[in-house]
């Protein structure tokens, strides 16, 4: 096994890590090719806000209404956009941004609106585990000789292969800043590849004896994890190597880290990556929270768009920012510090590049924010919109592992076609 | 990178004897005082310490007699159930194996597919503590096992394997993960309690009818009784009905939940009346979560409606897959009648489904696929052999290891996984043994025989826990290796993350070396080598992989550097982690 990798290639690989000097020497040339050639496949980062964000003290802001919120609404850089104080840098890329005012998703409690939101399926219909949008990019966009996984997830747990398999299932990185763990060996280089000749000899043996397929994906999987631990394109996984002026742009913190090594990620080929930032679920201390919340979003994910931009991939990647629902449009009265309640009736998302029309809104909530009055969009709809914006044709159908087909998303969907 | 490992544990150590030195005395005389005061103080809170240890002590020791007590008590009731079991005239399995093997070589001959030889007594060894008790067997065992002339020594194996109190351990991690769903809606309901009723009652023979009435009957807390936990789990009469239809009768009702099923002909109104006899059951209490303390529990009442049941279900009378409406008094509880319609001999689908299973998990393939998905569509490979098992097993009064030592007593079951030429793409008429995947819970436990402990918790959950996820190192282990449902037991599930992980956690990377020291330490390179297969593969090395390893050998600083390595890349290789 590993023929793939010969010895010398391994050697010559870590030299190279070792010798590498900074990684415009090899991120440079592949971000060129990448602007270069206009059919590049898709790639998509979902920002996951878990817990659930306020609508109304974000992107759906109803200034001067009784429950309106604490903050003020700023000006963009499209005319007639206004979105909350606490994110002045990303109001100055509105134009590559579409607003989606009219999510209403049905689903009120975290867990089973989380499934939702990432599978497009209700949790548990049809006796069934769905693939996450992380999973289906992977099988749809995935290349299955890429030496990275095709779905990473940062931060926290997110939602797996389900009947895809574990060929789909992402690979989770805890904290960005630490990388995939146990991604380096704990041996010396030489002593490692010697150990890796050494499996090899008994794999193939096993192999020969038994002929079984368990056997021979055994041996598959641990050449693609040893080809990953070797692969120049793992460095994307150490933000070491970026350069500090770029990582300040960014800022600090988890998830700032996280977008970072999102960016990272894609440029190299990655077609998913999730990025979590937890704490929305604000039922108190609603204002001061989401301002801070707030703060933690608005410079890594401009920064990001702005990478993006810059490096001629924004076109090519989806950036979207959600959460399992939004919150509800009256204060509660929890105590002197009140929050918002689960709101799953009437929310926002936003989507940027990808190839969408930005600088829009799209659908509208009444003056409370408690309902949706025009162009609503549902789960269906939302999970065909993305599809479509990454090339995935959502009426595709996928075996489950009992054989019966289940299309990408259910029947019923329709995308956002103002997007397209 | 090892050497500075091995030097920060013994710092770690060094630090706990620094910290057992004596405090230096002081000069000066106010601080004289103060310091007698505080030695005085220490002294006390020393002595107060002593007692209290002394307390502790005379309970540890009244604990541990207890303790020993208890599991004499039990042991005497082991004894005493295995004696009556004796009496009673336990059924036996040899005309059942012995049809087994008629069978399956029977359609051999017909399919003009020849039949691989029987394993060897290494690869029998592995496959059998694997199947049973869900680990690999320690050198020792292996060792002693192998050079063994007694012929019976398989057939006692397999006795003192089923005898074991791992055999219920194993069937536990078995059936936990099949009865307690996925959901995030359950999150506040345990699975130790399951867990441990599961084990005990699989231990106690406890007959297959008999464990399944229990569990679709419980009622109370998981801490009266744990097969609660099932229903506790499930949440819902639909769930349920999914869940025990598929588990123990072998049939997918599922899809006729929505609609009329599609291959069948199952009435969507079928499904809702097997649903009616969990309608009246309640879950008082918070299955989300436990942040108020009280523990959910399970009852029958007829007052008010269930909670959470899907847009599509229908209010029908109670009515029996494919059977009677049966008459039902007003306060009368509907779940033993289901269990006493279902958990019989005369149900056609109870006995067959358990045979199917036990027989997929121990061949690796069932007699009819996917196992738990049985209609008529779906025809068996040996569906005489099939109706046999399920008879036999039922007239056994549904003894679960007469049907194991029945199946694991057969050539069938004790072919090599090798094939032959003529039979190498066969994958269900069992012309040799179909090669498994370990369980999240065998790689565990397996890994852990050969390697020792790992650091962290490895205590069992506390009764009251309320933190929610996997506790222990092992459910940690377990949730990261996860295959997910509907995986099937021959495939080589794990991923990248999982193969980085098993090469790179120091637990394989770095302890390997020092448990290859340990157990080498003071043997012939030859003999050193042996102890390492038989430790890992549960055989001893060909000639050709000692010649091998000895080039390997010749190639490192050391001879035990090199045991290191090759005890990382055996417990890294398919032939470790495949069941063979």
């Amino acid at each position: 096994m590993f023929e793939s990798l010969s010895r010398r290639d391994m050697l010559r690989y870590s030299s190279l890590s070792l010798l590498a000097p900074s990684l415009s020497g090899w991120f440079g040339p592949l971000a060129a090719r990448a602007s270069e050639t206009k059919a590049k496949s898709k790639s998509c980062i979902l920002l996951w806000m878990d817990g659930g964000p306020s609508h109304k003290d974000t992107f759906d802001m109803k200034p001067g209404t009784k429950d309106g919120g604490e903050y003020k609404p700023i000006d963009t850089n499209v005319p007639g956009i206004q979105i909350s104080e606490h994110f002045p840098k990303l109001a100055g890329l509105m134009n590559h941004a579409a607003i989606l005012r009219g999510m209403s998703t049905g689903e009120g409690a975290h867990g089973r609106a989380k499934v939702y939101l990432h599978t497009g399926y209700k949790e548990g219909v049809g006796g069934l585990v769905y693939p996450s949008l992380g999973a289906i990019a992977s099988k749809e966009l995935g290349k299955a000789d890429f030496p990275l996984p095709n779905f990473v997830t940062v931060g926290n747990r997110s939602y797996g292969a389900g009947f895809l398999g574990p060929k789909h299932q992402p690979i989770s990185v805890a904290d960005a800043a630490r990388g995939v763990e146990s991604l380096k060996a704990l041996v010396g280089d030489g002593q490692f590849d010697r150990r890796v000749g050494l499996l090899e000899e008994m794999e193939t043996g096993f192999h020969k004896q038994t002929g079984a397929s368990s056997a021979n994906d055994h041996r598959t999987t641990y050449q693609r994890a040893v080809r990953l631990m070797q692969s120049k394109e793992a460095q994307a996984f150490d933000l070491s190597r970026e350069p500090a002026a770029n990582r300040t742009k960014y800022g600090t913190g988890k998830f700032a880290d996280g977008c970072l090594l999102a960016r990272r990620l894609v440029e190299v080929g990655v077609p998913f990556v999730e990025v979590n930032l937890g704490g929305w679920d604000t039922h108190q201390n609603n204002f001061e929270r989401v301002k801070q919340l707030s703060g933690q979003v608005d410079s890594p994910m401009s920064a990001l768009i702005t990478d993006l931009k810059e490096r001629g991939l924004l076109d090519s990647t989806l950036v979207v920012w959600m959460g399992e629902f939004g919150r509800t449009p009256k204060i509660n009265t929890r105590g002197d510090k009140p929050g918002r309640d689960h709101y799953p009736k009437a929310w926002s998302s936003v989507l940027v590049g990808g190839g969408i029309k930005g600088g829009q809104v799209i659908g509208k909530t009444d003056t409370e924010g408690a309902a949706v009055i025009e162009r609503p969009i549902n789960v269906l709809d939302f999970m065909a919109t993305v599809c479509k914006a990454l090339g995935i044709d959502s009426n595709k159908q996928n075996e489950s592992s009992i054989g019966r087909p289940i299309r990408i998303v259910d029947k019923g969907a329709n995308a956002v076609k103002e997007l397209f | 990178m090892i050497r500075a490992l091995t030097l920060s544990v013994m710092l770690v150590a060094a630090g706990g004897l620094f910290a057992a030195d004596p405090p230096k005395p002081k000069v000066d005389a106010a601080k004289k005082a103060k310091r007698e005061a505080r030695l005085k103080a220490q002294a006390d809170a020393k002595a107060k310490e002593e007692a209290a240890a002394k307390v502790n002590a005379e309970a540890e020791t009244k604990a541990r007699s207890e303790a020993a007590a208890k599991e004499k008590d039990l042991a005497a009731a082991r004894a005493k159930s295995a004696a009556e079991r004796k009496a009673k005239n336990p059924p036996d399995h040899r005309s059942l194996t012995k049809k087994i093997d008629i069978a399956i070589y029977q359609k051999l001959v017909d399919e003009k597919i020849p039949a691989s030889p029987r394993a060897d007594d290494d690869e029998f060894l592995r496959r059998v503590y694997l199947d049973l008790i869900g680990v690999v067997p320690p050198a020792d065992k292996a060792e002693a096992f192998l050079d063994n002339k007694d012929a019976q020594k398989r057939a006692k194996l397999i006795d003192e394997l089923l005898d074991s109190q791992n055999f219920g351990r194993h069937m536990a991690d078995i059936w936990d993960n099949l009865l307690f769903q996925r959901v995030t809606d359950n999150r506040a309901i345990q699975r130790e309690p399951l867990t441990t009723w599961l084990q005990d009652k699989f231990n106690a023979d406890i007959s297959w009818d008999s464990m399944v009435t229990q569990l679709l009957t419980a009622n109370g807390s998981q801490e009266d009784n744990g097969a609660t936990t099932y229903f506790l789990a499930s949440l819902t009469a639909d769930k349920m009905v999914d869940s025990a239809t598929r588990l123990f009768m072998g049939v997918k009702m599922e899809c006729a939940q929505c609609h009329n099923h599609p291959f069948t002909g199952w009435k969507q109104n079928e499904y809702w009346g097997m649903a009616a006899f969990f309608m009246n059951v309640r879950i008082q209490g918070n299955t989300k979560n436990n942040k108020n303390g009280g523990m959910p529990e399970v009852m029958e009442t007829s007052r008010g409606k269930q909670k959470n049941l899907p847009e599509s279900a229908k209010n029908v009378p109670a009515k029996f897959f494919q059977g009677t409406e049966p008459k039902i008094g007003g306060a009368e509880s509907r779940r033993p009648l289901f269990a006493k319609w279902l958990a019989t001999p005369e149900n056609k689908f109870f006995s067959r489904a358990f045979a199917n299973r036990v027989w997929g998990q121990l061949f690796g393939a069932g007699i009819v696929n996917p196992i738990d998905d049985m209609h008529e569509e779906r025809t068996p490979s040996h569906p005489e052999l099939l109706a046999e098992l399920a008879k036999q097993f039922a007239t056994s009064g549904f003894d679960v290891k007469f049907l194991f030592r029945a199946l694991c007593n057969s050539e069938a079951y004790q072919r090599t996984s090798r094939p032959i030429a003529g039979n190498e793409q066969d994958a269900t008429l069992f012309s040799h043994m179909y090669v498994k995947s370990f369980t999240p819970e065998q790689l565990y436990d397996s890994l852990t025989t050969v390697l020792g402990p790992v650091a962290g918790n490895n205590k069992e959950r506390m009764k009251d826990n309320t933190k929610r996820g996997p506790v222990t190192v092992r459910d940690q282990f377990v949730a990261f290796f996860d295959p997910g449902e509907g995986t099937k037991i021959t495939d080589y599930d794990a991923g990248i993350p999982q193969a980085l992980r098993l090469m790179n956690h120091p637990f394989t990377a770095t302890k390997s070396v020092a448990v290859a020291r340990a157990v080498t330490r003071g043997l012939p390179v030859e003999s050193a080598l042996e102890k390492l297969y038989l430790a890992t593969l549960s055989r001893r090395p060909t000639a050709e992989e000692v010649s091998k390893r000895l080039a390997y050998i010749g190639k490192c600083t050391t001879p035990e550097e090199a045991y290191g390595d090759i005890l990382w890349a055996l417990v890294n290789c398919s032939e470790f982690t495949l069941n063979h």
